[in-house]
């Protein structure tokens, strides 16, 4: 099924309500310090956004508010406490660098959030992969202590999870402030895919794809539990919903989707599995945008056969028509 | 500028070998993210380029295309020795860093194919003025690199620490420096569309992409 | 699972996207598929049989004169750009005059010659890789990097040249980023 193209508002809207229902969450366990990290995001997102088209030519319009969203995205892969600088200098380069210079909303090639928290992956890992506990509030300009690794960098090393299933629910265990939330993400995937705000052939691809493989060559003992695990852990679920599936990126019809996003899905398990890569998943995203870039070239190819061939039959029976008609008058 | 002054001294500005040709661009990439391997580049570079081309002014011209490229080659590759038993005296540190990018210098695309397709085509005095042009753009770029890839990446100039308060350490692996090295030439096309007045003509490709 | 290690391991030791060899040919060769697989494969046989002249040339070469190791491999790219022009002109001659732009592109630049001194390079330091075999497999394994990273280049061609890329960085400069970008994404995998 092709999705019927939607206006980028209506979507970012959708996205929008689900992203602030997560920075609730995370408010609730880091405190106003993921607020105003996740404010400092969006404004420099918003700011970079109208001056890059400013640069461009082109006139802001309710459409380009995507660039919020990104900034947020990126805000809830960051830990809380993340360093503010480094945020700015992300979202600059997620907006100015990932999507604008290639022509922005038009011309999308990257996912911008996803390019971007590869970009301080490489630069500033440390600040990156360590995280306060939840319900440890720190203040707006106040130092971070007692930072510790994520429940994904200990589950990938040492392949333990020593949090319930109720914790695991309600994003109670050491992570980005807002991928952790693994009952609202839930409940995200499912409105988003019934809105049809993102790629629903994509997000069941990545969850088949690391659910099979987390089942055939499980990382724990248990199978239940690695597939369990291998979907709440390295921020799987959260890059389903945002970054593989994100509409502008991923190929528009659901079998090339569906594909794509399960190739994406087994690739991180595998590099989780046998690396110990934390969040292989966004990086992997990344690397697959030439495939997405591929499928999306193929379909065009396909509909443009397609119309020729419908013009085709349509010329072909109209000379039919043309024919009777003559046959008839003749007699 | 009338079109003689332009193809004398368009390589500095104009139509910057670097980053207008996208030539000799490896090097820019993965050895310029400091000033000591820049001026060490720089060296290298222009006294390569500038005596190789010099010397294969000489060759005949009658001879077949591809024994001239072959010869243009070789005559580089022998400069190439007095030069980096020089360099071993002035940048023994850096040498060691460029590594294989000090050798890849003799086989520049400025040595091999331009002197057949610009240089070798212009008078005497034009051609030295024009290749002094052509790496000058190239040492200018280069420096310019290195400066702020090393500012940026390691907070320092010259290896003297200064004052940078968030550091990208990104900026000082290669692909810290395709993305530099492409936003420089995006910086330089749009300066340059400016300058010229004519904002079409900045692209060397346009596809429909519809 | 190997497979895939496999895979990203090719990756990791891309000579484009790791060390910025042959950039400037892989923007001509990504331009069409004609020209992908024409310069791609010109630039797989020059790395593979250099890298096989190559090793004769380290194991005569002493350690005193390595400065004339360019030179010595100046004149085998010479001998082989020659002797491909010399085999299409007798054997294709049909296609010489389509061939032999890509020949003439492909033999004297960066991705070959760095080639070339990249699996010197290697072969010194880990001992096990001084062999005919070792250097004629790591020459062909970089003109499969070059050719991978041409695809990845290919893939995003229209769209870094539509005219919805703003006019300064329509082409060159955003293939540079976009290469940048995906780079990084290979570097954060190491």
């Amino acid at each position: 099924m092709q999705y019927k193209t939607r206006k980028e508002r209506l979507v970012w809207l959708d996205i929008m309500i689900t992203l602030l229902t997560l920075e609730l969450m995370s408010y609730f366990y880091y405190g106003i310090r993921s607020v105003f990290l996740a404010g400092v995001c969006v404004v420099t997102g918003f700011a970079a956004e109208l001056v890059s088209l400013r640069l461009m030519k082109r006139k802001f319009t309710a459409d380009d508010l995507t660039c919020t969203s990104d900034a947020l995205i990126l805000a809830l892969m960051f830990p809380a406490v993340m360093d503010y600088h480094i945020s700015v200098i992300a979202v600059l380069f997620a907006i100015v660098v990932a999507k604008n210079l290639f022509g922005g909303r038009l011309n999308m090639i990257f996912s911008p959030a996803a390019a971007a928290y590869v970009f301080v992956l490489t630069s500033w890992e440390r600040q990156l992969l360590q995280y306060t506990e939840p319900h440890i509030k720190t203040g707006i300009f106040e130092t971070p202590s007692n930072l510790v690794k994520s429940a994904s960098y200990v589950f990938d090393h040492t392949g333990t999870f020593d949090h319930s299933d109720f914790e695991v629910l309600l994003g109670n265990f050491s992570g980005p402030a807002g991928a952790v939330s693994i009952l609202l993400l839930a409940v995200a995937a499912v409105v988003l895919m019934m809105r049809r705000s993102i790629s629903a052939g994509a997000f069941l691809g990545t969850i088949c794809g690391t659910g099979l493989f987390a089942v055939v060559t499980p990382m724990v003992s248990s199978r239940s539990d690695s597939l369990k695990y291998s979907l709440v852990t390295n921020m799987v679920l959260f890059s389903a919903i945002y970054i593989v599936s994100d509409l502008r990126i991923a190929p528009k019809r659901d079998y090339y989707a569906f594909f794509y996003g399960l190739f994406i899905g087994v690739i991180s398990y595998v590099l989780v599995l046998t690396g110990a890569k934390e969040n292989a998943i966004v990086i992997v995203s990344v690397l697959f945008t030439p495939i997405a870039l591929g499928f999306k070239h193929l379909e065009k190819k396909i509909d443009t056969a397609a119309q020729e061939h419908a013009a085709e039959t349509a010329a072909d029976e109209a000379a039919e028509t043309a024919a009777g008609e003559e046959a008839a008058s003749h007699e | 500028m009338n079109d003689r002054k332009k193809a004398v001294l368009g390589g500095v500005l104009g139509d910057n070998i670097v980053l207008s040709g996208l030539m000799v661009i490896s090097p820019v990439i993965i050895c310029g993210d400091t000033l000591k391997n820049a001026e060490a580049l720089i060296y290298a570079f222009s006294a390569i380029t500038f005596l190789s081309v010099l010397i294969s002014s000489f060759v005949p011209k009658k001879l077949p295309y591809t024994v001239k490229v072959i010869i243009y080659a070789l005559i580089s590759a022998l400069v190439y020795i007095p030069v980096k038993l020089a360099a071993k005296e002035f940048y023994p540190e850096s040498i060691e860093r460029i590594g294989i990018y000090y050798p890849l210098l003799a086989v520049n695309s400025l040595i091999v194919f331009q002197t057949e397709a610009k240089f070798f085509r212009m008078k005497k005095t034009d051609m030295i003025i024009s290749l002094i042009s052509c790496i000058a753009g190239f040492d200018i770029v280069m420096l310019l690199t290195g400066f702020l890839r090393e500012l940026f990446a390691y907070g320092t100039i010259n290896s003297r620490i200064v004052d940078v308060n968030t550091l990208i350490g990104g900026l000082s692996q290669p692909f810290g420096g395709f993305i530099f090295l492409g936003l420089m030439c995006g910086a330089y096309r749009f300066i340059r569309g400016l300058v010229s007045g004519n904002n079409n003509v900045r692209s060397d490709a346009d596809v429909s992409d519809k | 699972m190997f497979l895939i290690n496999d895979l990203i391991a090719l990756l990791a030791a891309n000579l484009i996207l790791s060390q910025a060899l042959g950039t400037s040919t892989i923007f001509i060769a990504a331009g069409s598929r004609k020209n992908l697989v024409a310069t791609a494969g010109v630039i797989t046989i020059f790395t593979t049989v250099g890298s096989a002249a190559a090793y004769l040339i380290d194991l005569i070469l002493q350690p005193s004169v390595s400065d004339l190791r360019l030179l010595f491999y100046t004149i085998v790219i010479g001998v082989l750009y020659a002797a491909l022009l010399a085999a299409v002109y007798k054997f294709g001659n049909r296609w010489f005059e389509d061939l032999r732009r890509y020949i003439h592109l492909s033999a004297f630049n960066c991705a070959v010659m760095g080639t070339l001194f990249t699996i010197n390079k290697r072969a010194a330091m880990d001992g096990t890789m001084f062999n005919l075999g070792g250097y004629v497999s790591a020459g062909f394994e970089a003109g499969i990097g070059f050719i991978i990273a041409a695809l990845i280049l290919t893939a995003a061609y229209r769209k870094l040249n539509s005219s919805k890329v703003p006019a300064s960085f329509r082409g060159f400069p955003a293939m540079l980023v976009y290469l940048g970008i995906i780079s990084m994404a290979v570097y954060s995998l190491k």
